[in-house]
Order: structure tokens, then sequence, then C-alpha cells
């Protein structure tokens, strides 16, 4: 998933984006309003953490210009302004969520995922693919109640499915949204992820829990609960 | 202590100067009328004088004699008030009136001689004395003393008759003259009046500034007032700005610490943390809201209903997972009789905590508190259907700034700031259960 911080006061940039990072999120930062709202419509942005208070380009109409140019990711005001004037205003503008500052990391992580589940039509934290569930929260994968050992990229590329249920997924898709801007890409690594999620999940080859349309790319098979 | 009322005291000094003019007015004339009636009476003593003069006859020794069938009776009835003597060297005579009078003994005059004298404390008569010489047959001179006295009463009668019209008169001048200043002062006062009137427009908030038509004189005072208060506007407009922008900018390094540390840390993250949650409270309770005057605005009230669809909708999209049934009850055509912001920070953090704590029902209700005021107050009551709030949390919870479930900034700042919020317009809080299984908070506050 990738996540795009705008915010200018640079330590908390820095803490938070590592913080993000550190919960395998791939992320974009900026430290204004104009460029932040480049990064917003230009890159495959999954969801947007945006400080209200921000040099060149006030947060509020950064907002409205993303909703304006059709992006619907998620977004999250992150606000000094505590006062229900200005919540509102965020909300009115386009935002989903408020965090006002001072906050808890945890509280930050918690409705990031809130917000990503939302936004991929889940209401709750846990997912259930048959016998395999994912815990978004904890970022933990079971199958029939064993834990599944995954790597951050095995995860990440499993979570993106998860949060685009019926859809078609591509290579480029999933590069895009977990490696950062920055990040030596190969599409080919893709598919060794999905190789690996693949046997890691399905072991005995019974469920095919992701589909290859071939020349097309991935999609998460509709597996309902035993 | 009161100082004395202007009106009162231009009325005092005004009455006190009309008094004395008049008075000095009253004795002037009184003395000139005095004067008049002296001057008249010495005349009329010296026709008397002529008249004894005319009926007097001589003999060649100087001896005299007055035929006493004189014309005025006043020379003849006894007592009468006016007595004339003549004084030769061989002796004298004197009027009829005299009779039984004691005459003082008074100094002779040389002839041409006149003297008029005025009632004394041992005299109370006028006198008037005149020296003549009448030639006799042999060539010789005869000296004679013409003494006329009048009774002082002839007079005193006279002045006082004229005295008491007078007064009278000047009595009935200055109370026509007092009743005058004060319907002078009366209509002279008014824009003063009005304009006391209308700076306590401007101190209740019904008015922004001094804006009526005032007399030349009191424009100055119109215009200073109005740019007192401009002055004093900009100023206050100057320090909500810098507090607002301190509280903010004191987050964002406040967001960094917290940013830091861990949720479940050792002790002394846990006494960071809590330092760091007394900052945020303190920034929340008092520092964002000391700027605010929350003193009723001048301007249009707030529409109650719409503000409270803001929040409602914005809680929506925030707590969009756990589809809350929201029930909006609300007086039609509800004002708020203050500013904006104050409104949707009332609503908004009663509604964040019911939906933050409700199962799947919140309700919201409110209307006016004395509909008739002409600035009417508001009432507001949030339930939800969540845990509710145990009575000893009420205690706690009721506490100025109370510090209430620290960790999801609970309840605790969220009913902080509505409690600071409402005492600054004088209203109450209260919290209750509600029938729907939760929290009940209700908010009042009284019309201005």
């Amino acid at each position: 998933m990738r996540v795009l911080l705008i915010e200018d006061d640079i330590r908390l940039q820095e803490t938070l984006s590592s913080h993000l990072r550190g919960a395998g999120y791939a992320v974009d930062v900026s430290a204004d309003g104009i460029e932040g709202l480049y990064l917003g419509e230009e890159f495959p942005v999954d969801l947007a953490i945006i400080d209200l208070g921000l040099p060149e380009l006030p947060g509020l109409e950064v907002i409205r210009k993303l909703r304006s140019r059709g992006k619907d990711f998620p977004i999250l005001v992150l606000t000094a302004r505590s006062e229900w004037q200005d919540k509102v205003a965020g909300l009115e503008a386009g935002a989903d969520d408020y965090l006002t500052k001072p906050f808890h990391m945890e509280e930050l992580m918690a409705r990031i995922n809130a917000l990503l589940r939302r936004a991929g039509g889940h209401a709750q934290p846990r997912v259930d693919l048959g016998p395999i569930s994912i815990d978004l929260t904890g970022q933990r994968v079971y199958r029939d109640g064993e834990e599944i050992e995954l790597t951050t990229y095995e995860y990440k590329v499993l979570n993106y499915l998860v949060m685009h249920p019926d859809e078609v997924v591509t290579k480029t898709d999933l590069s895009e949204h977990i490696y950062e801007e920055d990040a030596d890409r190969d599409s080919n690594v893709i598919e060794v992820f999905v190789g690996r999620l693949r046997r890691k999940l399905d072991p005995d080859s019974t469920l095919n829990p992701i589909e290859t349309l071939r020349g097309r790319g991935y999609r998460l098979a509709r597996l309902l609960a035993p | 202590m009161h100082a004395f009322s202007l009106r009162k005291r231009l009325l005092l000094v005004a009455t006190l100067v009309l008094v004395i003019a008049l008075g000095l007015v009253g004795f002037a004339l009184n003395a000139a009328n005095y004067r008049g009636a002296v001057s008249a009476l010495q005349t009329r003593m010296e026709s008397y004088v002529y008249l004894v003069l005319a009926a007097m006859e001589v003999d060649d020794n100087g001896g005299m004699e007055v035929d006493g069938e004189f014309s005025d009776p006043r020379l003849t009835q006894p007592a009468s008030g006016v007595y004339v003597q003549v004084l030769g060297a061989e002796g004298g005579w004197s009027s009829a009136s005299s009779l039984g009078q004691q005459w003082p003994d008074l100094p002779r005059k040389d002839p041409g001689q006149m003297s008029f004298l005025e009632p004394a404390a041992e005299m109370h008569a006028f006198t008037l004395q005149y020296g003549v010489g009448w030639q006799l047959a042999d060539g010789s001179v005869e000296p004679f003393t013409v003494t006329v006295l009048v009774d002082e009463s002839e007079i005193r009668q006279q002045t006082s008759a004229f005295r008491l019209g007078l007064w009278r008169s000047l009595i009935a001048a200055g109370a026509i003259l007092v009743i005058a200043q004060v319907v002078i002062f009366f209509f002279g006062f008014r824009p003063l009046r009005r304009v006391a009137h209308d700076v306590a427009l401007v101190e209740s908030g019904e008015a922004a500034r001094l804006e009526g038509h005032y007399p030349m004189e009191l424009e100055p005072l119109a215009r200073n007032v109005n740019r007192l208060l401009e002055t004093e506007k900009s100023n206050q407009t100057r320090i909500r700005n810098a507090l607002d922008s301190l509280a903010h900018s004191l987050k964002t390094p406040l967001a960094v610490i917290q940013a830091g540390l861990p949720l479940h840390g050792g002790e002394a993250e846990a006494s960071m943390q809590s330092a760091v949650n007394e900052i945020s409270r303190l920034i929340a309770t008092r520092l964002e809201r000391a700027g605010s005057t929350a003193r009723r605005t001048l301007g249009e009230p707030v529409e109650v209903q719409p503000q409270v669809q803001r929040i409602l909708d914005s809680l929506q999209k925030v707590y969009s997972q756990k589809m809350i049934e929201a029930g909006l009850i609300l007086e039609e055509r509800l004002k708020f009789y203050g500013e904006q912001r104050d409104l949707l920070e009332l609503t908004g953090n009663l509604l964040d905590n019911a939906f933050k704590y409700g199962k799947s029902h919140v309700r919201i209700a409110g209307g006016a508190v004395e509909p008739g005021a002409s600035r009417p107050g508001l009432w507001l009551r949030v339930e939800d259907d969540g845990p509710g709030i145990d009575e000893a949390q009420w205690e706690r919870l009721s506490q100025r700034g109370s510090r209430g479930d620290e960790q999801v900034e609970g309840h605790g700042l969220g009913l902080a700031i509505v409690m600071e919020l409402v005492t600054a317009y004088g209203g109450e809080v209260s919290i209750g259960h509600s029938e729907m299984g939760g929290a009940m908070i209700s908010v009042k506050i009284p019309s201005s």
C-alpha cells in the first residue's frame, strides 16, 4: 500500500515516514502543498495523510483539488487545529478522517488501517478467504487457525490483493503500490512474490486463492468459508 | 460615591447664580426706590418750610407769629406725623400737629444754611432744617431756623409696600427661570443620554459602534469612542490570532515527541507521555479557548439545525464503519445567539463522544430557553446507547479541566472543552443516564 504524506514539519515527516515504512507501507513525502498535490495526482496513491497547515497551498485546497480531479483514495487529515470548525471544514473538503496533533503513533496506524480497509470494502479488520484468514490490523495470516509466516513483501502483495477484491491487479499495479518511487522495480520479482505467496497459502494446490489471468494480471479468488 | 449628576450640578449652580442675581437686582431696585421716595419727601418737606414762612409775620422787634390756619391738615392735626417748628431769637412757633411732641434739641442754622437728616438710632424722623434771615424795618437781619420733622413711618409704609411687590415679582420670575432651566437641561442633555444609551448597547453587544447622529459638540466624543472600539477590537483580534497560532505551533513539536513514544513503554516513557498529555490538554482547554471571547456576538444568530447536520455528516463519515443511526430533534428555526465556531465546538464534542461510545444509536435534541427573550438561550441534549458514564466518573468529569480518560482522549477532553465553553456563556452542563442506555449530556445556555 502506497501512502502519500504531506507534512511540512521535517522532524514529524521523518518520524512518521519511518514508522509507516516500518509498518510495510511505501511512503512518498512532500513538505508543501503544491508538490504534495502533484504527487497525489500523478502517483498511484492508496491513501494520503495531509497536514492542513501547509506552505504554498493549504491542506484544505490540496484535498479539494484532489477530489475535484477524481482522486478517491482515502485522505486522513493531520491537523494542529483541533476545533470542530476546522475538522468539519476538512471533512467537508473531502477528507475521510482527521487526527489532531499530538497523536499516538498507534492511533495513526489504526486510523490508516481502518481507512484502507473501508476503501477495500472491508468493515472488519479480519478478512476470511475460505480457510485463510487475514488480520489486517496485526498483519498476520492464518490458515485453519495456524499462522503462516510471510515476508514483508509477500504480505504487501497479499494485502493489496485483499484491498482490491474482484479487481484484476496488474504486476505494474503491484510494483507501484508496494515500492516507493525511487526503488528499483522488476516485474519478475512480483511474479516470484506471488509464486511464493501461493505456495505458503495453499501448499497442496487445492484452493488456488490467487488466480492468474494470462496477460492481464492477478485476481483474488472468491473463497467461501468451509 | 456617585459624583453629583451633571444636570443637578448645573441646576444647582444656575439656581444659585439666579438667586444672587435676582437678590442684587432686588436690593438695587429697593435702594433706588428708597432714594426716590426720600428725595420726594425732602421736596415735600421744603414745601412745608415755604408754607410756614409764607404764613409767618415778624414785628420790628424780631418777635414773630404764624397764622396757624393751614390748608394742609397734617400741620394742624396732632400726631399727624408732620411737625414744623420755627425758632427765632425771641421765641418760636410750632405747628398744631406737634402738640404733645417732644422736640429734639437741634442746633440752629445760620441764614441760608440747610440740612437734611435721615432717621438715625435716636431719631425716628426725617429732619429738614432751614436757616432764614428776616430783614427788619431797621435794616437788621433776624435769624430764624425752620425745622420740619416727618415721621419715618411715612416712608417706611411706602417703601415696604414697594418691597413686597418687588420681591413677589422677583420670586415669580426666579421660579419661572428655574423651571425653564430644568426644561432646558432636560432637552439639552438628551443627546448625552442618547450617547450613554448607545454606549450601553455597544457594551451589551447589541451594537458594534456608536452609529447615531450627535450634536456637533458630541461628535468628537462619539468619534473617539468609535476609534477606541476599533483599536480594542483590532487588539483583541491580534491577541486572539497570536494565541491561536501559538496553540497550533506548539502541537507539531508535541506531535514529534509523542510520535517517538511507544504506547506501552517503560516508566520513563509513561511519565513523558503523561506530561505530553497534560500539555495537550492545557492547550486544548485553555490556550485555544483563551483567544475566543465567548461574548455574544453582535451579529446575526446562527441557525442551529444546519450546523448540527454538518457535524452529523462529518461524524457519519469518520465513524462510517459503525453504521450509527443518528436522530436529530430540534425545535424549528432554533437559533444560537453566539459564534458559529462555538456552536460547532459544542455539538461536535458532544456528538463525537456519543458516536465514539454509542453502539448503534445517537440522538440530539434541542430547543430554546426563554423563547420570548430578545436573545433567547439554548438547551441541547445528546444521548447514546453506549456503556454510559458511571456516577463516580460524573463527579470527576464535572470538575473544570478534568483529565478524563487519557488514553483515548475520551469523554474527558471533549467534555472539558464543552464545560469551558458553556461556562463562558454562563450556562451549565449536566451528565446523566439516557433511556437509550448510555450517557446523556445536557447543556443549557441562558438567554442574554
